[in-house]
């Protein structure tokens, strides 16, 4: 299948009717078409699959609006509007036109569901044209819908077809691409069909035959029913495989979470001693303050009473050269010392009373006393307060400092803990040792319905020569048993052919993914394509493989790697062809659309990619936006290309906000303002 | 099965009437393949009268 040309009419984004040709050689097999975001790259890859088979991919949104905005919008009420991809191609020698499209009839300004319906037209070497009766079972039979995964897809999203569960529906596929699944299916098919012809000679074969013949029904009987024991025995192993490979994951995460968990609870322990500590310091100092902190104001006080005093003592005030109470006692007794009568307002009387004044008190002179004595200690209390203080603040430091670095420890501990969500180390080895169990008992199972197949072939093969040396008169048994005879021998072939091509299949797939991985990556991993098409990574580490974890962006070389490898065998075995006899010359090719086709991956791996990408497959269209398309994309794939084209937006958004893009030295338009919304196709060559 | 055998010679071990209904099998099994649910017996019955009338 080659791709000659896409038209879209009011489809999605792409107003009015666009078309862009797609034809491609063998030299220069590469369409690229920029688009800005949003501007319909992933449309235009899901108008291929619309076309095809009626169906877009899930990230479509909106999938009810299929008819441009714009025109929808401005359609009266009442009228009609035409939505439809047309899709040229050339397929085995023969031209196809297909045509899906839609009317829709505006009854109000949701767009209301839509039939679509599908034409496709042949047009044979000799010009001949013609309408197909049977279009979508056409189409299916040229690339089957499964199949299409491999083709069509997003670059993005494309490592699903290698991440863990995807296996049995790809490899389904991969049969059917490699010519595996009509094998199996016809070894299938022909037990039941020997049934059916060898009815004729149970029926007039004579008593041997039918008897040699009913054994051979009977254990054609068991057979069946062993190969369906050994499909449910093989689902089962699978799945137990399954969930001891995510029992072991947990395990494995159980082990590396342990040590931080250990830490965590460590560090959690001290910090709280951290704290306590912390407290405890606060608290003494807190007291301390309460108890002592009048002390630390006391320096000045001290000074200035001792020289005070000091003052006093100068004067002779201190100790006081007469007390108060003597001379009271005095001027009360109303006589001098000195016999001198004291009355009242005399001279003498006043003299005395005068002297009163000058006396001191006694009670000063005790408190003084008391007060000096204190001086000296009350100095020394407050160097003690000033050491308790300092070291008290050195401590809350110390333990502030403490509590800060074990809080952000634990912080990052608890980050580090916070996805593993983990049952019990115990729970989750006994569950491993139950699944080993129960992995064994399926193992022995199953070889014990392999064995069990391989006798009843075996007596099978001696039952049916034993009925070909029956005697048998009958011309119709006869000539069952000869049918029979050419079924059982075409069966056996089938199941050798099968065998044979499974072996080379996988054996050529993983060559060829080896050596495409390779030519991207700079990783020294490798893949590998075990014999149930389960896809591995591995790195050699002195000698011993070790399966690596797959990143998103290596998911999405070794989906390409798949892909290229897929299609490059598909094309091979066709024109090496044999039981099916020779193939057309462009048997097993296919071309591959693909949306967003470098993902995320760096600089380096896009010009990786984009080499690869050249030789991958006969014919390409590459949908890229700016961001990931210039630079080193643009200058691998360029020499290849046969088609460059823009997506160019139009936007009714206000403001600046035209862009160009410049290929090949040349400004060209990427998204300009306009009327409405829609994109255009436009060739640039 | 021995490793060393291929396709072909599987094919040319065959007699002409063998060889033509696993072609024939095979073509009617390919053409079908996106229906899941067929039945090819009575196809594969009419090939089998058709090589041995």
């Amino acid at each position: 299948m080659k791709l000659q040309s896409i038209m879209l009419t009011n489809f999605r984004q792409f107003k009015g009717s666009q078309t862009f040709d797609l034809t491609s050689d063998k030299l220069k097999p590469v369409t690229l078409l920029f688009g800005a975001n949003g501007a319909g790259k992933t449309t235009l890859l899901n108008a291929f699959t619309w076309g095809l088979y009626g169906n877009m991919s899930e990230d479509v949104e909106q999938q009810d609006r299929m008819v441009t905005d714009s025109s929808w919008r401005a359609l009266p009420v009442g009228d009609s509007i035409e939505v439809a991809v047309e899709v040229r191609f050339d397929h085995e020698g023969q031209d196809y036109r297909l045509l899906r499209s839609a009317t829709l009839r505006k009854e109000s300004d949701a767009q209301g569901p839509m039939a679509a319906q599908l034409q496709l037209w042949t047009t044979k070497t000799d010009g001949s044209s013609e309408v197909s009766h049977a279009p979508q079972e056409t189409i299916l039979s040229i690339l089957p819908v499964g199949v299409s995964r491999f083709f069509f897809f997003n670059g993005e999203r494309i490592e699903n077809l290698v991440k863990k569960g995807a296996y049995a529906e790809v490899q389904k596929d991969i049969k059917v691409l490699l010519d595996l699944e009509q094998v199996e299916r016809a070894i299938a098919h022909l037990p039941k069909v020997n049934r059916r012809l060898t009815d004729d000679l149970k029926k007039h074969g004579g008593a041997t035959a039918s008897a040699i013949q009913d054994s051979i029904d009977s254990l054609t009987d068991q057979q069946a029913k062993a190969k369906d024991d050994l499909k449910v025995v093989e689902a089962n192993l699978a799945e137990l495989d399954e969930e001891r490979s995510r029992t072991e994951d947990l395990l494995r995460q159980h082990a590396e979470a342990a040590p931080i968990q250990a830490e965590r609870d460590a560090v959690t322990k001290e910090l709280d001693e951290a704290r306590a500590a912390r407290d405890t310091a606060l608290n003494e100092r807190k007291l301390l303050v309460a108890t002592r902190g009048f002390q630390a104001f006391t320096d000045t006080l001290g000074e200035a009473t001792k020289t005070m005093a000091e003052t006093l003592y100068q004067k002779g005030a201190l100790p006081a050269p007469l007390k108060r109470e003597f001379v009271d006692k005095l001027l009360d007794e109303g006589a001098c010392i000195c016999g001198t009568p004291l009355a009242e307002h005399t001279e003498s009387w006043e003299h005395v009373k005068e002297w009163r004044q000058r006396a001191g008190l006694q009670a000063v002179e005790t408190a003084w006393q008391r007060v000096s004595g204190q001086i000296a200690p009350l100095a020394d209390a407050r160097e003690g307060l000033r050491e308790s203080l300092a070291n008290l603040m050195n401590r809350i430091g110390i333990e502030r400092e403490r509590v800060a670095r074990l809080e952000a420890r634990k912080s990052e501990l608890d980050g580090k803990l916070k996805d593993n969500r983990l049952e019990g180390v115990q729970n989750l080895e006994t569950k491993r040792m139950d699944l080993e169990g129960r992995i064994a008992v399926k193992n022995q199972r199953k070889g014990a319905i392999e064995t069990e197949l391989l006798n009843v072939a075996k007596e099978i093969e001696q039952k049916t020569k034993e009925r070909s040396r029956a005697q048998v008169t009958d011309e119709l048994a006869n000539k069952a048993r000869s049918r029979s005879d050419l079924v059982t021998s075409v069966k056996r072939a089938l199941e050798e052919i099968l065998a044979i091509r499974e072996e080379d299949m996988r054996l050529r797939l993983d060559a060829e993914l080896k050596a495409v991985f390779k030519s991207i990556t700079h990783q020294a991993h490798v893949p590998t394509l075990s014999e149930g098409f389960e896809l591995t990574l591995y790195k050699n580490v002195n000698g011993v493989e070790l399966s690596v974890p797959k990143s998103t962006g290596e998911n999405q070389i070794l989906s390409l790697s798949f892909v290229a490898a897929v299609s490059k065998l598909a094309r091979e075995i066709r024109q090496e062809r044999r039981a099916e006899g020779a193939g057309a010359e462009d048997a097993g090719t296919f071309p591959i659309v693909m949306d967003a086709a470098f993902g995320s991956l760096d600089q380096d791996y896009q010009e990786a990619v984009s080499r690869a990408l050249a030789k991958m497959a006969p014919q390409l269209v590459v949908l890229v936006s700016k961001s990931q398309g210039l630079g080193r994309v643009v200058t691998e794939l360029l020499p290849y290309v046969s088609h460059l084209g823009v997506i160019e937006t139009h936007t009714t958004a206000a403001g600046q906000v035209a862009d160009d893009i410049e290929l090949e030295g040349i400004s060209y338009p990427y998204i300009r303002s306009g009327e409405t919304d829609h994109s255009e196709l436009k060739v640039i060559k | 099965m021995s490793q060393s055998r291929n396709e072909k010679q599987v094919l040319e071990e065959l007699s002409d009437e063998q060889r033509a209904l696993l072609k024939r099998v095979l073509e009617i099994e390919r053409a079908k393949l996106h229906i899941t649910a067929y039945d090819a017996t009575d196809d594969l019955v009419a090939a089998v009268k058709e090589i041995l009338p």
